[in-house]
């Protein structure tokens, strides 16, 4: 398939060892969500376009932890990508200021692919 | 009035309600339970839900969108019954003049194609929605 017929994807990239409940996490990956895309509307705005016209596909990955995350935090800005890095104000479930997602994209599927080969979806 | 007041006033932006900052803004999600599905699926669904809610809302109300941005934009999610459930939740804000989106998946992985996963609604104010998804568990 080629490269153009893939549709760009966003990424969210989640600490498995905080064990967020379902609930907290979805909000996390929904905060993430709206900040990317907003910056990806400045820097990437044909992106997000057609990833809009497309499904307008995320997926949710899992890291181990900060250090795993935060890896890929430097991947991901070295690859000039739109990210925004979550940090929870605290009020519930973690301590304020705990960084628990990083969402990444909408970026072209492959590049995503790539970058984040070795992780597994979050389930 | 002269005409200059007259064509001022056909082409002005409509005001919109001020809102005041320490208004409690939410967005709130309600979330199939009947589906089953994992945390990760969950998320995504939710982050769709959530950019389709901003999307609406910054064409519909930008100045409710942006008091809401100011104030944190407090999100939270709940669980709903099943489908039925959600579709009744939806009428009654749509009753109460709160926006309500519905999200349908695509059915690539886990669920059937086209079933109805997330509601969102808002954002709007604490008391407005305290009575539709007040007696809601939280998710």
């Amino acid at each position: 398939m080629s490269a153009l017929s893939e549709p760009p994807t966003m990424a969210f990239l989640c600490r498995a060892d905080l064990q967020l409940s379902a609930g907290k996490l979805a909000v996390q990956c929904a905060h993430a969500a709206i900040g990317s895309l907003k910056q990806a509307k400045k820097t990437h705005s044909r992106m997000v376009q057609r990833w809009q016209e497309t499904s307008s596909r995320k997926i949710c990955l899992s890291v181990d932890d900060e250090e795993d995350l935060m890896y890929f935090f430097d991947l991901v800005k070295d690859a000039s990508l739109p990210y925004s890095l979550v940090q929870d104000a605290g009020l519930t479930e973690v301590a304020p200021g705990t960084v628990t997602v990083l969402g990444v994209g909408p970026a072209p599927r492959h590049t995503m692919d790539h970058l984040f080969s070795e992780l597994k979806a979050y389930d | 009035m002269g005409l200059r007041n007259f064509i001022h006033r056909l082409t002005a932006p409509k005001p919109s309600k001020s809102i005041p900052l320490d208004e409690n803004l939410k967005m709130v999600f309600v979330v199939n339970h009947e589906l089953k599905m994992g945390k990760g699926k969950i998320a995504a669904q939710v982050a769709h839900a959530a950019v389709k809610a901003t999307l609406s809302c910054g064409e519909r109300d930008p100045a409710l969108l942006d008091a809401w941005f100011k104030t944190g934009q407090k999100k939270i999610c709940v669980k709903g019954e099943s489908a039925l459930h959600l579709d009744s939740l939806s009428l009654e804000a749509k009753n109460c003049g709160i926006m309500a989106n519905k999200i349908h998946d695509a059915g690539h992985t886990q669920i059937p194609s086209g079933s109805f996963t997330v509601l969102v609604l808002g954002p709007c104010s604490d008391e407005e929605i305290e009575s539709i998804t007040g007696d809601l568990k939280l998710l």
